[in-house]
């Protein structure tokens, strides 16, 4: 007879196991994907029993055949192109900008106590109320949406930067001190990379704010190519079809980024430095 | 012969408190002698090295490392922490390396340096892995690594195995007694551990609070390699225990009277 004590993981045929990890997935797709299920349903019982105007809410399928036709027709696919080009060249002028503020500011006390509370003030204010200013001083065109998308990167990256350089683990600080790291060389192989953690934090937090900043400024720029000025032809000609398809590609765009990507670099970071289980 | 290290009427007082964390202490230690401070938490141990291994500054007197005033860290002098202090970010061969990057030694002759420190504390076989995927212990052996690659005169070190649990702990007061025979620096160990400071020491300064200070040296002769469960040390434990809780005792009468004072 069986004592009962036998590992399940070497016991178990592979077959088994295979069929054990399916079924773990279908539980996570049904957990987390019930509630959308149930509105999307919602939505379509609303729409197919005739309960609300088509002009005012299009049924699930007109709107998803519409995001069909937009990509296969190319023309929201070159959209996207730039609104992601934009994002990404925005994001990285304004982490660039952020780190080196933040690194200096959270280096030397004088600084820090002069910058410190005009960035803080800056991030009191929706970036989006900067952009009649970027209009009037770069027109009305791209470069104004790009530089709104920086700057609302900038903010969160700089905060973020001066913020984790206090948070250097000061034991630390004294082992590399003690063997003889000065100047330069600590902050190149000390406080940088004891950092890195909370600027991945950064990075993440700020492509949500560079990513919102977008977004905005472009369904008020219309001139620019992109996601936002397609938004806002929709809504000009009355194609809600076409609103609501966009709606979707921006939240799987924010969804993708936000979730998938940053979320596993700062897994993968975390593990690395040691400080899985410490958050 | 000069003193490896000299502590000449040092004091501290912390902000925020009136009582010292040390009073005006004195004490030598020689070239490649083997010196403990022990005594319970508060009794100004880990300030003292602190002070020695120039990352805090005496209110007071004078430290002197190898001849010269201490007035930071510098050469000839390492430290090992208590929670091993290891750069999460680096290997452990970057680890053990960076002390000598510090300095600006080329890189061929870190690389066989580093392997020598490694081999020293039998971690060569992991010289690639990071500090989360080692044991405490493996991490402690791997700052005591980091501290004898720039061949220190004065190793200092910090509580390094209270984080330990009992059986890694024996283990690696056995190999810090080894590497010390093979390298011969001068030691100053920090414990509170009476039976290790015992152990490993040729001589104990025994430390009590409030103030701090040291309230009695110990002389150990007994010939090394030396076993834990030498008699010698256990008769040596009880006499400090003894004399800590004469200690603990007029503490509280001097606190008693205190009381009856205010009353």
């Amino acid at each position: 007879m069986s004592t009962g004590v036998t590992d399940p993981t070497t016991a178990a045929a592979p077959s088994q196991r295979t069929g054990d990890r399916v079924r773990a997935i279908a539980w996570q797709v049904v957990r987390k994907g019930w509630f959308i299920a149930l509105l999307i349903f919602l939505w379509w019982l609303v729409t197919a029993a005739g309960w609300v105007d088509p002009y005012k809410l299009p049924s699930p399928g007109t709107v998803f055949s519409t995001l069909g036709t937009l990509f296969t027709e190319r023309a929201l696919l070159d959209d996207l192109g730039a609104t992601l080009l934009r994002l990404v060249e925005g994001w990285a002028i304004g982490v660039a900008a952020g780190v080196f503020l933040g690194i200096l500011t959270g280096g030397t006390a004088f600084l820090e106590d002069g910058i410190r509370p005009v960035i803080a003030g800056l991030q009191s204010v929706p970036t989006i109320a900067f952009l009649p200013l970027a209009i009037l001083w770069f027109g009305f065109n791209g470069t104004a949406v790009l530089v709104i998308t920086a700057f609302g990167t900038f903010k969160p990256m700089a905060i973020a930067t001066y913020g984790a350089m206090h948070q250097v683990n000061p034991t630390l600080m004294m082992a590399g001190r003690a063997m003889g790291a000065r100047g330069l060389f600590l902050q190149r192989t000390l406080i940088f990379p004891a950092i890195v953690p909370n600027l991945v934090t950064g990075l993440k937090m700020s492509w949500a704010f560079a990513w919102r900043a977008l977004m905005a400024a472009e369904i008020v720029v219309t001139g620019a190519q992109g996601l936002g000025g397609v938004l806002e032809l929709g809504r000009e000609i009355g194609a809600i079809d076409v609103v609501m398809a966009v709606i979707i590609v921006i939240l799987v765009v924010g969804l993708v980024t936000e979730q998938l990507l940053f979320t596993r670099l700062e897994r993968w970071v975390n593990r690395r430095w040691g400080l899985e289980g410490a958050r | 012969m000069a003193a490896a290290l000299r502590v000449l009427d040092v004091t501290k007082t912390y902000a925020r408190s009136d009582m010292p964390a040390l009073a005006p202490t004195s004490f030598e230690v020689q070239p490649g002698e083997f010196v403990s401070l022990v005594g319970p938490s508060g009794c100004g141990k880990s300030t003292l090295l602190g002070m020695i291994a120039g990352l805090l500054a005496p209110d007071t007197g004078i430290v002197e490392a190898l001849g010269e005033p201490v007035t930071g860290p510098g050469d000839g002098r390492a430290i090992v922490f208590q929670d091993a202090a290891l750069f999460p970010w680096l290997t452990l061969e970057r680890n053990v390396e960076y002390g000598l990057r510090a300095h600006g030694m080329p890189k061929a002759e870190r690389r066989e340096k580093v392997a020598d420190a490694l081999r020293m504390v039998h971690l060569d076989h992991v010289a690639g892995k990071h500090p989360y995927e080692l044991s405490g212990g493996m991490r402690q052996r791997a700052s005591i690594a980091r501290a004898l690659v720039l061949e220190p005169q004065i190793l200092l070190m910090d509580e390094p195995f209270s984080a330990l649990d009992a059986q890694t702990r024996v283990v690696l007061q056995d190999e810090v007694q080894r590497i010390w025979l093979e390298t011969q620096p001068a030691v100053v160990f920090v414990t509170h551990n009476l039976i290790e400071a015992a152990f490993l020491s040729d001589t104990v300064h025994l430390l009590s609070s409030s103030p701090g200070r040291i309230i009695k040296t110990y002389d150990i002769d007994i010939p090394r390699p030396r076993d834990e469960s030498d008699p010698a040390l256990l008769d040596l434990r009880h006499d400090m225990l003894e004399r800590l809780r004469a200690e603990v005792d007029d503490a509280a009468r001097r606190r008693a009277e205190i009381a009856e004072v205010t009353l």
